[in-house]
């Protein structure tokens, strides 16, 4: 599904990955765990083709595709989804609107048929079932005046609607209370399939609770520096990050 | 000073004015009209140096050098007037180059419309008070001047007590006659006690023709009553309209301005009211689109004359091209006039770096318990949500597309009537400035 090999990525001049390396087959959720300012934002961020970012080597390889020469949309298109770390609020675009827009475009370019607004309709109400968000989230306009927790489940939702390969979870834990994160977690089980992959990028091991994943990546200063089982996870959370001499850490977690 | 008499366009303008037939009306609006001439003549055409006009220089009108008399020939074949906006069935007036076209349609009671001439005739007390009532003389007030005193085509629109008109549309076109000329029109509207009233104008002429209009309304408000005025400028980008709107109300009445300037070369709006009665509301909303070279200047004067009275300004504007925008809204409130509320907005979105926006709020408060805010923004598009758009499978145009119609729609989206502010939405995005958001002029 996603190869990543040797991954050089700077912002504003300033390297933050540097040499990084990561495959994941189809159907597995792969964690991204690490301290602040490892780089797993930027991570997130390369593959869905943020402005900014400026990839100085490697290649990322998605489906046979460098994924790398694709605009953002292109990727979109192609199935890579980013759920914002901070989804961000865009007053005046309806939800319901600005999602069947996007879906359209993607099918579009899929070569699909387009949805009308009934047959899309009926889809909003299935996606929403599923995943026990009430329907109030799509007369509203996107992400404007909600909570931390209503924002990040708009994300899942809008996974749930879009249907992506490829999906990379940017702290979606971040800023929930733990109802909240069941909640969201609950939703992205629900999405998992055979032929679809996550990675989901954390801080903290408690979202890994909950969604268990197939392998577990330490992110440390640009490079994956250990990889395990969900196991390691749990090591990180009682020990911290501090344990990674190698990778010159100087935080640790809280 | 006397330099800018001697302005050649002034000269003509004075030339026509003797040159024109007759016109009707009593001996109190004969001596109004000739007091006219002589400020124009003194005050000269508003140029740099005069301050509510420095942002909107009158090039264009100079160049074309319109005539200012009306004529007494009938008028073209009138298939220049665009389809109504609200429907064929609407109770519509028309005007073709700033002359009344066709018969002024029937009304049901309570609603009375009669051509200028007529009005003076049936309701001359009211309107020898009214009409002396706008501000004629200085540079400022130059095209006010020239409006009186070519007084003669308009409209009288009257709405008795407790009477609700529903809603009226008034088409202004222009034809190809029309481009040589400067329609000097003036429109009287009364509501009597508790009357309400729904005003739509719609600018826009089938062909791009060359129209050139100065238009005053002066409208008074009785007690309780309620006037909605939106304005649709749709017109070529050859156009040149001059309004002035002046609004006198008295206790708990309310005026609401919709403006959308959505075409038009050069378009100016002056918008005040005089909130001269205790509780009554003035809303001054309005959204502009602008590409090319075109200008559109807002400038809006609020008096608050009486206590707990409330005003509000919300523009948004879109600017493109070589572009130009004005705001200037000004409130002022009197010692007295307690427990008012004023709001001020007007955010601006520059999708060209050749585009220019002149933005200033002005606040002048000296009463007590007064609630105000205001704020003036400008900026580009949110580049977050451009890339949050894009990241969802939409293009970079599309994103683009939606955001900057989704900043003017905060203007739609406050309108009462929802079925007109749908079009206007889809008309906003149909004007949009497509080269600057990554599509192609023509589609």
């Amino acid at each position: 599904m996603l190869e990543i090999k040797n991954l050089h990525a700077t912002v504003g001049g300033k390297p933050i990955l540097k040499g990084l390396d990561l495959k994941i087959a189809s159907g597995e959720i792969h964690a991204v765990m690490g301290p602040n300012g490892a780089g797993k934002s930027t991570l997130g961020n390369v593959i869905a083709g943020r402005d900014g970012y400026e990839v100085t080597a490697g290649e990322v390889i998605y489906q046979g595709k460098n994924l790398l020469e694709l605009e953002p949309e292109e990727r979109a298109c192609e199935g890579v989804f980013l759920a914002f770390q901070y989804p961000v609020e865009i007053p005046g675009v309806n939800n319901t609107y600005f999602l069947r827009a996007a879906l359209n475009a993607q099918r579009k370019y899929r070569g699909q048929p387009e949805l009308d607004s009934m047959q899309f309709l009926k889809l909003v109400r299935e996606k929403l079932e599923i995943l026990h968000i009430s329907d109030d989230l799509l007369h509203r306009a996107v992400n404007e005046g909600f909570s931390g927790g209503e924002k990040k489940r708009n994300e899942i939702f809008q996974m749930a609607v879009l249907e992506p390969s490829l999906a990379i979870l940017d702290e979606t834990d971040s800023g929930l209370d733990i109802d909240a994160l069941r909640l969201v977690a609950k939703g992205v089980n629900r999405l998992r399939s055979a032929d679809r992959s996550m990675i989901v990028v954390t801080h903290y091991q408690r979202l890994l609770d909950y969604i268990v994943p197939d392998a577990v990546h330490v992110l440390s200063d640009g490079k994956i520096v250990a990889s395990g089982d969900a196991k390691l996870a749990l090591k990180l959370e009682d020990e911290g990050y501090s344990w990674l001499e190698d990778g010159g850490i100087k935080a640790v977690a809280g | 000073m006397t330099q800018t008499a001697s302005h050649p366009l002034i000269e003509q303008w004075a030339k026509d004015f003797r040159d024109q037939p007759d016109p009707s009306g009593p001996d109190w609006l004969q001596q109004l009209r000739e007091n006219a001439v002589a400020d124009f003549v003194s005050a000269g055409l508003p140029g740099r140096k005069t301050e509510a006009w420095k942002y909107t220089p009158l090039r264009v009108l100079e160049q074309r050098a319109p005539q200012a008399g009306w004529l007494r020939k009938a008028p073209g074949a009138g298939d220049c007037f665009p389809e109504p906006v609200i429907g064929k069935e609407a109770l519509t007036v028309d005007f073709l180059n700033g002359q009344l076209f066709g018969k002024l349609p029937q009304t049901a009671e309570g609603l009375e419309l009669l051509s200028l001439a007529d009005g003076l005739e049936a309701f001359g007390q009211q309107c020898q008070e009214l009409i002396p009532a706008i501000n004629t003389s200085g540079t400022g007030r130059m095209f006010a001047a020239l409006n009186t005193a070519f007084l003669q085509q308009g409209l009288v629109i009257r709405v008795g007590r407790q009477a609700n008109a529903g809603s009226l549309l008034l088409r202004w076109a222009f034809d190809g006659e029309g481009t040589s000329r400067l329609g000097n029109v003036r429109i009287v509207i009364l509501l009597e006690e508790g009357a309400q009233l729904e005003l739509i104008e719609q600018f826009e002429s089938a062909d791009d023709s060359a129209g050139s209009l100065n238009l005053i309304t002066q409208v008074e408000l009785a007690e309780d009553s309620s006037l909605t005025h939106t304005r649709i400028m749709s017109e070529s980008d050859e156009a040149v309209i001059l309004t002035s709107t002046e609004v006198q109300q008295f206790a708990k009445s309310t005026y609401q301005y919709n403006g959308f300037d959505l075409g038009g070369g050069l378009v100016r709006h002056e918008l005040s009211s005089r909130l001269a009665g205790t509780g009554a509301m003035a809303g001054f909303d309005g959204a502009f689109v602008l590409d090319r070279k075109r200008h559109v200047d807002n400038h809006i004067s609020v008096d608050h004359a009486a206590p707990g009275c409330s005003s509000s300004q919300f523009f948004r504007g879109v600017l493109g091209g070589r572009s130009r925008g004005v705001f200037n809204g000004k409130a002022l409130i009197r010692p007295g006039a307690d427990e008012s509320s004023v709001r001020q907005s007007n955010a601006n979105l520059l999708l060209s770096g050749l585009a220019e926006i002149d933005t200033k709020p002005e606040l002048e408060i000296y009463a007590d318990e007064v609630e105000a805010s205001h704020g003036a923004t400008v900026g580009q598009l949110d580049e977050e949500a451009v890339f949050y758009l894009r990241s969802r499978g939409l293009s970079d145009a599309m994103a683009r597309r939606l955001l900057t119609g989704a900043f003017c729609h905060a203007v739609t989206d406050r309108l009462a009537n929802r079925g007109l502010a749908a079009q206007l939405s889809a008309l906003i995005d149909e004007v949009m400035p497509r080269s600057q958001i990554g599509e192609e002029p023509t589609e």
